[in-house]
């Protein structure tokens, strides 16, 4: 489906809007500036990244997720593939650092759409950032026990 | 399309296991997504459940009030006549008036139904299909798909025979649906305002609409106390189901006999429908509506023109190549060999001509004729001058001479 026509759908009204203080913005976990706007909303896009925050506790040095949006000729879970699907996205762990989570963002989009390109790896980071904090006083907090 | 899209049909027991591998998918999924025929649509039939509610008659006109007309010093609204108590006297019948009956009264027979052209409401009815087997929209509308493992879901027809709930709550876990109906539990709010003490005191949001076929299904019985779930025959698709509060995309599940039914019932786009008369599905405006593809296209990019570069014509300061060098050099690059030329060529003139030698004689005695004329006209200025001084001297003796002798 074009991602024109489902953006006139969608542009007005949807689950992921949020309009506060005279501000559109959206929740939309494709979306990695929270700004909605055409280009930014991912989840009507065939090739677009989230940059997401895992939720609850799971046994990852980074506690981030790629979300990678998917469009397949018909909309089914690829049971066979490596890492979880959804049917409308393919969800991939960032163990291996922040360095092989940039290359996938960088061969999605490859060169083009810079911004898109460019929010995402800026995401990246900034949630790299803070999960150093966090690991670095998880550290501490483990020497203090020790101790 | 040329090629039509295919959709697989899952076992009820099993949501790994597909019983039907690949079924083409009924035309009306096909057909284009129209939010303003919905819309409108939409607005129109929801008016249709209303009850006739109206206002009594008689509110606030009980009252054999009159005006007191002008003089009293009181308003000109009528007031309730007699006396013996607080009311009398106060004013009654205006919209404005305390106990007043308001205005325009609701009356019973108030256009409470709209009717809506029966091509509007089925070509409304078939986008709102068409928009629950795109994924998009149904994120917009906000029910959570993650676990799902096919948009559109069709399920085998097993689950027909469910009689008990607990079947129907396992088989929407095993489907991923049940995260949707966790949705709809963990959001029922009290509503706000006087409707809650009317009857309506939770609002409940919609979770997955269950589409059956055959019509001795027990299913109905299964899901019914499942919050948020709905069950309806393909038969009778509802919009204000499948694009509730004017939002495409609801979350269906089909089952395999109801998905294989919709070709009847809205016809493809060979054939017209069977079974609802005359009907044929909408034609899109656009077969391809995916711009930047066609713009990409090669079919395109063979007749446009090469893009225009912007070229900034004075970036930098202008010099003029036929006072700087450096300038005139970057013009033409034979310029330097020309000037070196023509220096070249005025010093081979030079050296073959004799040099003019200073005539001394010639010097003075021209200097001599200078001098000569020089000398001559100052006489001649002298002269002149002087003449006119003795013109003038002379002017006014002869006028004084001319005053004493008067």
């Amino acid at each position: 489906m074009s991602q024109q026509v489902l953006w006139e759908v969608v542009k007005g009204n949807n689950a992921f809007l949020v309009k506060r203080n005279g501000l559109t913005l959206s929740t939309d976990p494709f979306n990695n500036t929270g700004v909605q706007t055409y280009g930014n909303t991912g989840f009507i896009s065939q090739n677009a990244i989230g940059v997401v925050p895992t939720s609850g506790k799971t046994n990852q040095i980074n506690n981030i997720n790629l979300v990678a949006r998917k469009s397949t000729k018909f909309q089914q879970v690829d049971r066979k593939a490596k890492n979880t699907q959804s049917v409308y996205a393919s969800t991939l762990a960032v163990k291996h650092g922040v360095h092989t989570a940039s290359r996938v963002i960088r061969k999605r989009f490859g060169t083009s759409r810079l911004g898109l390109q460019k929010a995402a790896l800026r995401k990246l980071v900034n949630l790299n950032r803070s999960n150093a904090v966090r690991r670095r006083n998880e550290v501490a907090a483990a020497k203090a026990q020790k101790k | 399309m040329t090629s039509v899209p295919l959709v697989s049909v899952f076992s009820a027991d099993d949501s790994t296991k597909v019983t039907a591998k690949h079924i083409p998918l009924p035309a009306v999924f096909q057909t284009p997504i129209r939010p303003d025929i919905v819309s409108f649509v939409h607005t129109n039939i929801a008016k249709n459940r209303r009850q006739a509610h109206a206002v009594n008659p008689q509110a606030g006109m009980q009252h054999s009030a009159e005006s007191w007309g002008t003089g009293r010093a009181v308003a000109r609204i009528p007031r309730v006549s007699g006396s013996g108590t607080h009311r009398s006297g106060q004013a009654a019948f205006g919209n404005q008036c305390r106990k007043g009956r308001m205005s325009l009264p609701i009356k019973v027979w108030r256009r409470w139904h709209r009717r809506v052209n029966i091509k509007q409401k089925r070509h409304a009815a078939a986008s709102a299909v068409a928009a629950t087997g795109i994924v998009p929209l149904v994120l917009a509308r906000g029910h959570r798909i993650s676990q799902v493992p096919q948009i559109p879901l069709v399920v085998e027809d097993k689950i027909e025979s469910y009689e008990k709930t607990t079947d129907a709550l396992n088989f929407l876990k095993r489907f991923g649906a049940f995260e949707d109906v966790q949705k709809v539990v963990s959001t029922k709010v009290v509503r706000a305002g006087i409707s809650k003490q009317r009857g309506k005191k939770y609002r409940v949001r919609k979770g997955p609409l269950v589409v059956y076929f055959n019509e001795n299904a027990k299913l109905l019985k299964a899901f019914r106390n499942v919050p948020g779930v709905e069950v309806v025959n393909v038969t009778r698709l509802n919009l204000l189901q499948l694009a509730p509060g004017g939002q495409l995309g609801r979350f269906v599940i089909w089952t395999q006999s109801a998905f294989a039914h919709l070709d009847k019932l809205f016809g493809t786009y060979r054939y017209a429908s069977v079974l609802k008369d005359g009907y044929q599905l909408l034609r899109p405006l656009l077969t391809n509506p995916d711009l930047a593809r066609i713009i990409n296209s090669n079919q395109v990019q063979e007749k446009v023109q090469p893009a225009k570069t912007t070229t900034v014509l004075h970036e930098v300061q202008k010099k003029n190549p036929l006072r700087n060098t450096k300038a005139m050099d970057r013009l033409n690059p034979y310029a330097r060999k020309q000037r070196a030329a023509a220096i070249a060529a005025i010093k081979a003139n030079t050296k073959g001509t004799k040099k003019i030698k200073k005539n001394k004689a010639l010097k003075k005695a021209s200097r001599a004729a200078f001098n000569k004329v020089s000398a001559a006209l100052n006489d001649a200025t002298n002269a002149a001058v002087q003449e006119e001084q003795d013109i003038k001297v002379k002017y006014f003796s002869v006028q004084k001479g001319a005053a004493q002798a008067e």
